[in-house]
């Protein structure tokens, strides 16, 4: 069932992914935004991520037979998301990541001696958490400003991605318990929600115009 | 608060403002356009180069002064900045 769902998971990730990055493309190239040109980078990012993670299963599946990955593949996948989940935050300028007190600079970098014996993995995800947190408050400060339906989804959106992280931390606690699952189950819904404003776009009209050349 | 435009913010405000004054009088006079895309005179002046340039915009003489007047490649881009600015509004960011 886990198994199932999370190829569910990377496919509908790398899909949406792509087509969302591929759009901001679109968009770049007709006007030269450097917004979209980070968007671009962000998604394409997580669509690959996804996409990394996916073809794992598949290839492990098919090839091999067995139903687990290399942690080291996984680990790539999800480093490549959060890269992604770090260009959407950075499209929002990062004012308090770091602060700025040379102390709290000081103090900040221990926790990651006592993390180094841990799983890489985790803490990527964690990162990823933090990122996509930050996203998903911003996007929804700004709905609340200008009260458009798309920032809405897109804010529930990386809210469900973060809440599905969260919770498959809690099921490292209780891992035999339904908790992975429902995790599975919340960054679908996450992934979805983010593709309702692309959804509604007309696609029509979408051109490349190579405005320099004229 | 302050929010400051970017400048293709300003490019999109100058554009629609041609774009409506080429509906209305057959183009907009340099006076149109400081006003209603809210810019100053110089700043406006070397975007107007940029655009007319780019064809985006032309430049016809009227009786005593220049009129900017939407072109057809100026008409595409438009629709296009209106569909990505929505666009990159559901992400809570200005284009």
């Amino acid at each position: 069932m886990e198994l199932f769902l999370e190829g569910i998971l990377n496919l509908i990730g790398f899909v949406v992914g792509l087509i969302i990055g591929t759009f901001s493309y679109i968009g770049y190239k007709n006007t030269g935004s450097p917004v979209l040109f980070r968007l671009t980078i962000a998604f394409f990012a997580i669509g690959i991520g996804f996409g990394i993670i996916w073809s794992a299963y598949i290839i492990n599946e098919l090839v091999f037979d067995t139903e687990k990955i290399n942690r080291g593949i996984q680990a790539l996948g999800l480093g490549i998301q959060t890269i992604g989940y770090f260009f959407i935050a950075f499209s929002h300028t990062i004012k308090s990541f770091f602060p700025k007190s040379r102390y709290f600079r000081s103090v900040g970098i221990l926790p990651l001696f006592f993390l180094s014996a841990m799983n890489i993995e985790h803490i990527i995800r964690s990162f990823s958490f933090i990122l996509l947190v930050y996203g998903s408050i911003e996007t929804i400060v700004s709905y609340i400003e200008g009260r458009q339906k798309g920032a809405l989804a897109v804010g529930v959106g990386l809210g469900l991605l973060a809440f599905g992280e969260f919770i498959a931390w809690y099921s490292l606690v209780f891992p035999e318990s339904i908790l992975y699952s429902i995790s599975i189950v919340i960054k679908i819904s996450g992934l979805l929600s983010l593709f309702i404003p692309v959804s509604k776009i007309p696609l029509r009209k979408i051109k490349f115009d190579d405005l320099d050349g004229e | 608060m302050v929010t400051y435009r970017t400048k293709i913010e300003i490019v999109g405000d100058i554009l629609i403002s041609a774009h409506e004054q080429t509906m209305e009088q057959d183009g907009a006079s340099i006076m149109q356009l400081i006003r209603q895309a809210n810019i100053s005179h110089g700043r406006l002046s070397k975007i107007l180069s940029d655009l007319v340039s780019q064809g985006l915009l032309e430049q016809v003489s009227s009786d005593r002064a220049y009129k900017y007047r939407i072109s057809m490649v100026g008409k595409d881009f438009l629709s296009e900045y209106k569909k990505f600015n929505k666009f990159t509004s559901d992400f809570g960011l200005t284009i």
